[in-house]
């Protein structure tokens, strides 16, 4: 059955010692030499040995080659391929997939009959494959490795054979030393030697035996090779429950055994490595016990109770492998081969607290890794902000998204009624900084964008209110304006922010408000000097400057900009405060660098935007809205200013609640709306993985151009049905609790009305029934009284105010009332979109009442209360898909577009 | 993955035209019981467990009945009996009926695979019908044998002759026990028992052998055994909805082994490599929900998808998510981490956040570059975090998590919730 071979054994074994396993003087060839583990590994193992591999193959790709650091491997479609080509081995390695590792062995057995040796790394082989592989070994007299194995190694010869033992840089690992190991486990093989090497023992031979049911070069016959290899004084063994292959070994040298597994004993069946379960007398407690009685101790080695002979002792931990070998051999009379390298106590090379207080014990220092780790971290330390992988991103999104349970969407993890609470500037760092900022962030917002809102004599203004006069919407009127803050116009205060980002960080700043930075390694900057000064006083930034002033805003790169003893420009200001927004999010890698150095950019088009939305008439050369701009700069939100520049008016607490609440609520509704497709299709077109060409202000106008009356402007519906309800009432004041109406009876009134609108509707036969805008939800039906959530919350957050909104009132009353008139058999909900036409309704009642203004006018205003929400929104998905998308990733195959007829 | 009753036997055996004791199901009908007292005289009561469970004779869940009533009334004893075996408690789902075969000789027969002997062996003794371990070693043959020429009818001749075999037995032995070498090798099984084997007699005194009992386990990695066309809910019980979930994924690219070892645990531990698996399961105890082997250099993809799947089963209940490997020789880190740092940032963005702290351990290709990425997530989804190089020895850094959890435990938790501004309601482990 089988050829007789080295030893006294059973069956064939050809290796005498370990030193013939893995020589200078194998030749090998790779089975499957192309696939994805081969192709990685083999070209290192190539080269550490010297270039051992002869030839692979690979079927149906032979004449290609797998280059490696050594020279090309040659590519032969079979084994008899490559011999025929004059190639010679005696080292087989298999990296077939399982169904056909099998099959691979006999090629290589009756093929090449000067083989010697089998390297089988493919896992999962079905245990009927390998009795048959056993068997076809035996026969022909040939050693097999593995299966389930890395190979091995040998640390003198520097050479490897199959597998990927010690890494991707074996020398890192395997160093020359005296001790032999042998290991179920591939990965611990590795690691064992390099905790040896740290406590100063280096490796001779190191056998990745593989941990299935057969284990073709098992214990027992690398307990011979070890006694007949003069350069091993000693073995590791690592071993798995599993198996009688270590009770049938006879070593004559010591041995450290690390068996581990007891727990599996609680199992019933295998996890991880084969043939481990519970019941068996090769239990884990059984190997012990056979290791204890083969070295004469009883009880397991531990640092608190070191038991141990000469002969050897039994660990149940790797990390106590090197200290019980260094004990075995002093009791030999051995010392380590080289002085320790290290030492295996924690040692953390990352880490980070999030803030909250840790125990001491916990609170471990992050140290210094050993080389060349250390040096790698500190190429990664000068990575300054997050890099995203990038991806496909049409209908997908990383910065908004939407509940289909709840309707709630949410920015940047904030839900929409969460936005509805903070003021436009906090919002606006939600959407590009993806935080909503403290209270000095606001500030600082507030004055990078009123500082961008007056157009006086800008050619933006011009554009704007020639297509305002030219009748067109609100979304033309903005987007004619941004068509002109091109990309050259935002060039320069990016260019700085790109390189006070650099030279900032490399001056080691942390938090960008730090009073007591020190700048004096900043100081004789000339390259960002030349950026960020004028030739003379630029009025513009010494506006700016002294509206930080008046706040107090505090920034470390304003500081600078001060210290520099000349007047700085207007965009050095811009980016001194955009970069000091968005230094907190950059080191806490929330947002990419590309997006900081985009943030004036992003100021400039906001700001533009917002101002193109007001008519010139009320743009001057020191005023805008009527404000002054020293106070514009010094004190003025932009939420108040935006909310004035949509009224005409000084806006009330009661106006700018609402206005702030429909900001919050507009701000997105997921990559999905028209909206948000048409900013993600301008990135897409543009290319973001050159993101550099990609242009802003054109990806604010793919925005604007997929907004409309019915995306938008169909608010306006909602305002148009309430205003038919209260055309005829005496109210003066919506937000004044004591109206006066009969809230009621108008619902009544209005329900009775549709009721009788519906039945005649249905007995002229006609289906397409107009609906009332604002009640009922897809979602939110089918109980017996249903509440949108959305408008729960409003409604909460009013109440908690002491707000009254008597369209929100009428609303509320009329689902009630269509219930009770029989239009509906449950009480419907009232939408989102009724809170928004109350919302606005309630904002220009006023107004329109007293003549002032339009519908046109009243239809302009809620359309362009969405614009500014949703420009942030869409700002976001413009920086994202920025940021993450692939070039042209909008689009729709042709096979998912359909031909209509 | 086991099969053991006659009732999934019996057509296993047919394959190998191999004599099998007649059996019934629990829907048989009364008639058919009745009729097959009639014939054999009497028969035995089965509890079917799924997956299979031994020692159910020595536990007195073996009934046998000479008529329909006490057959009935056995049934009815074992249709939902409990079993307690070593670890395991097993619940019945049914009974099978079958017919007794009355004999003089009972013989066991087994084929396995021996690492005593490194091929394929058969045990066999003439002394069935009771606990094998309980023989004397020269009452059993254990003869292993080539299976490139497979089980032979001189290798079942020369161990009965061996083991002094009654001669009656030794022929039709040798005639039909060489069979079911092609019933175990030919459909990927790892074990195949059948005890006892009744030898039952003719009119004229010739014996044919009689499987009255049957076990085998198959070979998950082995797809022979699909051409069994075996029903998929006998295996099913093998398996929680979660590991079926991981399961799918399972291919010869990457392992993807999990077991989920305590389902109300603390500390979520993807492990890298069967060692360090046994090591971090060993030592977390019961703190640890699962036990895992994700090494063998999983693609991003497939690494994400699994890393995903653990989130979505277990990450809310965890405290300390703790990823675990030795110095890996080819599993890619930066793969490997980006995978699961991707997965726990779309976690977080699909189901909200959750208190964690992160704890690794991990050497290998493109190590650093691959902590950076996971140290990138935890502070962008504000979490504490330490990662640990391969110089800190593994099981130190085992101990670490184990604090961790137990700090988390303690109040560690709600500190991190209100960083991460979640209430306690969801918070709570």
């Amino acid at each position: 059955m089988y050829q007789p071979g080295a030893g006294d054994f059973k069956y064939f074994v050809g290796i005498s010692s370990l030193s013939q396993i893995a020589t200078r003087h194998d030749r090998v060839c790779v089975l499957n030499i192309l696939g994805g583990e081969s192709s990685e590994v083999t070209p290192v193992g190539h080269a550490w040995s010297g270039g051992n591999v002869v030839f692979g193959t690979s079927p149906g790709r032979g004449g290609q080659v797998l280059a490696t650091p050594a020279g090309d491997i040659p590519v032969y479609n079979s084994v008899r391929e490559g011999l025929d080509a004059g190639h010679r081995f005696n080292c087989g390695v298999v990296y077939l997939p399982p169904a056909a590792a099998r099959d691979g062995v006999a090629e290589l057995i009756r093929v090449n009959p000067e083989l010697k040796k089998v390297f089988i790394i493919t896992e999962k082989i079905a245990v009927h494959d390998a009795r048959e592989i056993r068997a076809m070994g035996q026969q022909h007299g040939i050693d097999i490795f593995g299966a389930n194995c890395l190979g091995v190694a040998d640390a003198w010869n520097e050479v490897r054979i199959g597998g990927a033992l010690g890494g991707d840089n074996p020398s890192d690992t395997l160093k020359r030393g005296s001790i032999a190991i042998l290991s179920n486990s591939g990965g611990f093989t590795t690691t064992i030697a390099q905790y040896l090497r740290m406590a100063g023992w280096g490796t001779t031979t190191l056998v990745s035996s593989g941990k299935d049911v057969y284990i073709h070069y098992a214990a027992p016959e690398f307990a011979f090779a070890l006694a007949n290899d003069a350069r091993s004084k000693a073995a590791v063994l690592y071993c798995e429950p599993g198996g009688y292959y270590e009770r049938d070994a006879e070593f004559t040298k010591p041995v450290v055994a690390c068996v581990v597994g007891r727990w599996k004993a609680k199992l019933t069946r295998a996890v991880g490595h084969a043939g481990a379960m519970a019941g068996g007398e090769d239990d884990a407690a059984a190997k012990e016990r056979w290791f204890m009685d083969k070295f004469g101790v009883d009880a397991i080695y531990t640092p608190e109770n070191p038991v141990f002979s000469a002969k050897g002792a039994v660990v149940t931990n790797i990390a106590h492998i090197p200290a019980a070998l260094t004990e075995v051999m002093r009791a030999n009379a051995t010392l380590p081969d080289f002085a320790p390298e290290g030492t295996m106590e924690l040692k953390a090379w990352f880490g980070g607290n999030a803030g909250v207080e840790l125990p001491a014990a916990l609170d471990l220092p992050v140290v210094d890794a050993i080389e060349p780790y250390r040096m790698q971290i500190g190429q990664l330390a000068r990575q300054i902000g997050a890099l995203f992988p990038r991806e496909g991103l049409k209908d997908a999104s990383g910065a908004s998204q939407m509940d289909p349970q709840t309707q709630v969407s949410s920015l940047h993890g904030v839900s929409v009624l969460e936005a509805a609470r903070l003021p436009l500037e906090a919002n606006v760092s939600l959407a590009l900084l993806r935080e909503a900022g403290g209270e000095n962030d606001r500030k600082l917002v507030n004055v990078a964008l009123c500082a961008c809102l007056n157009l006086h004599g800008d050619p933006a203004l011009a554009a704007a209110q020639a297509a305002r006069d030219a009748g067109n919407a609100p979304n033309s009127v903005l987007g004619a304006a941004l068509a002109i803050v091109g990309p050259r116009r935002t060039a320069g205060a990016g260019e700085i922010a790109a390189l006070l980002i650099e030279r900032f960080h490399a001056a080691g700043l942390r938090d960008a408000l730090d009073d007591d930075f020190d700048l004096g390694a900043l100081a004789d900057d000339a390259a960002l000097r030349r950026l960020v000064l004028a030739d003379g006083p630029d009025p513009q930034a010494e506006a700016m400057l002294a509206g930080l002033d008046a706040r107090e805003a505090r920034s470390v790169f304003v500081r600078w900009l001060r210290g520099l003893g000349a007047p700085p420009t207007a965009d050095a200001v811009l980016a001194a405060i955009t970069t000091t927004l968005a230094w907190g999010p950059l080191l806490r890698k929330r947002v990419s660098r590309l997006t900081a150095e985009r943030l004036p950019a992003w100021m400039r088009l906001i700001g533009t935007a917002i101002g193109a939305s007001v008519d010139a008439a009320r743009h001057g050369p020191d005023t805008f809205c009527e404000i002054p701009t020293a106070s514009l700069l010094g004190e003025a939100s932009i939420t108040d200013v935006a909310c004035r520049a949509l009224l005409d008016r000084a806006p009330s607490a009661a106006d700018l609640f609402a206005f702030q609440t429909l900001v919050g609520i507009l701000l997105t509704n997921g990559p999905g709306t028209i909206s948000a497709q048409g900013a993600k299709g301008a990135v897409s077109a543009d290319g973001p993985e050159a993101p550099q060409r990609v242009q802003l202000n054109k990806a604010l106008l793919g925005f604007l151009t997929h907004t409309g009356y019915a995306h938008g402007g169909n608010g306006f519906e909602g305002v148009q049905f309430l205003m038919a309800q209260f055309r005829d009432t005496s109210l003066i004041d919506p937000a004044d609790p004591a109206h006066g109406i009969d809230v009621a009876a108008l619902a009544v009134r209005c329900a009775e009305d549709y009721a009788q609108y519906k039945a005649s509707a249905k007995a002229a036969g006609s289906a397409d029934l107009r609906k009332i805008p604002g009640v009922n939800h897809p979602v939110f039906k089918d109980r017996p009284v249903n509440v949108d959530p959305r408008e729960a919350f409003i409604r909460e957050l009013m109440a908690a105010r002491g707000e009254s909104n008597v369209f929100h009132e009428f609303y509320r009353a009329l689902v009630q009332a269509l219930r009770d008139a029989g239009v509906s058999r449950t009480v419907y909900c009232v939408t989102l979109d009724a809170v928004i036409a109350a919302l606005l309704l309630k904002l220009t009642w006023q107004p329109w009442r007293a003549g002032e203004i339009g519908e046109a006018a009243l239809e302009s205003a809620a359309f362009t209360v969405f614009l500014y929400a949703r420009l942030l929104g869409c700002a976001a998905e413009i920086d994202d898909h920025l940021n993450r998308g692939r070039n042209m990733d909008t689009r729709s195959p042709a096979s998912k577009c359909r031909f209509v007829s | 993955m086991q099969v053991t009753g006659m009732l999934h036997g019996s057509p296993l055996l047919r394959f190998a035209d191999f004599p099998a004791a007649e059996v019934l199901g629990p829907d048989a009908s009364e008639e058919a019981i009745k009729d097959l007292i009639e014939r054999h005289g009497s028969v035995f009561v089965k509890p079917v467990f799924k997956g299979g469970v031994g020692k159910k004779g020595k536990a007195g869940l073996i009934g046998r009945a000479k008529d329909l009533k006490s057959a009935l009334a056995e049934k009815e004893r074992l249709y939902f009996v409990e079993h307690r075996h070593g670890n395991q408690v097993a619940k019945a789902n049914g009974v099978t009926f079958e017919g007794a075969v009355p004999a003089e000789h009972e013989v066991y027969f087994s084929i396995t695979d021996s690492t005593r002997f490194r091929a394929p062996t058969m045990t066999l003794t003439h002394h069935g019908g009771m606990d094998i371990e309980e023989l004397d070693k020269t009452q059993v043959a254990q003869i292993p044998f080539d299976p490139l020429t497979g089980l032979k009818a001189f290798v079942v001749a020369n161990a009965l002759a061996d083991i002094g075999a009654p001669k009656e037995i030794i022929s039709p032995l040798v005639q039909h026990l060489p069979r079911l070498w092609e019933l175990f090798h030919d459909f990927g099984m790892t074990t195949l028992e059948l005890n006892p084997i009744r030898m039952r007699a003719d009119r004229r005194g010739r014996l044919t052998p009689v499987a009255c009992d049957f076990k085998c386990g198959f070979d998950r990695d082995d797809p022979r055994w699909h051409r069994l066309n075996l029903p998929a809910h006998l295996f099913a019980a093998d398996y929680s909805d979660f590991e079926q979930e991981i399961n799918q994924l399972r291919t010869h690219q990457g392992q993807s082994d999990v077991y989920v070892i305590n389902e109300h645990g603390t500390i979520l531990a993807p492990t890298f490599g069967g060692g360090a698996n046994s090591l971090v399961t060993e030592m977390l105890g019961d703190d640890a929900i699962i036990s895992s082997d994700f090494g063998g250099n999983p693609p991003y993809e497939k690494m994400k998808s699994v890393a995903a799947i653990c989130f979505k089963h277990w990450l809310r209940q965890a405290n300390v998510l703790f990823i675990i490997g030795g110095k890996s020789n080819n599993t890619d880190i930066f793969e490997t981490f980006r995978a699961m740092a991707d997965a726990l940032r779309e976690h977080f963005g699909t189901y909200g956040p959750t208190p964690l702290a992160v704890v690794a351990g991990r050497g290998g290709p493109n190590l650093v570059r691959g902590m950076g990425v996971l140290r990138d997530t935890c502070e962008a989804l504000g979490l504490p975090y330490r990662l640990f190089g391969f110089d800190s020895a593994m099981s130190e850094v085992v101990d670490y998590a184990r604090e961790m959890n137990e700090w988390m435990k303690a109040g560690g938790r709600a500190a991190v919730a209100r960083r991460l501004g979640i209430t306690e309601a969801t918070a709570a482990a």
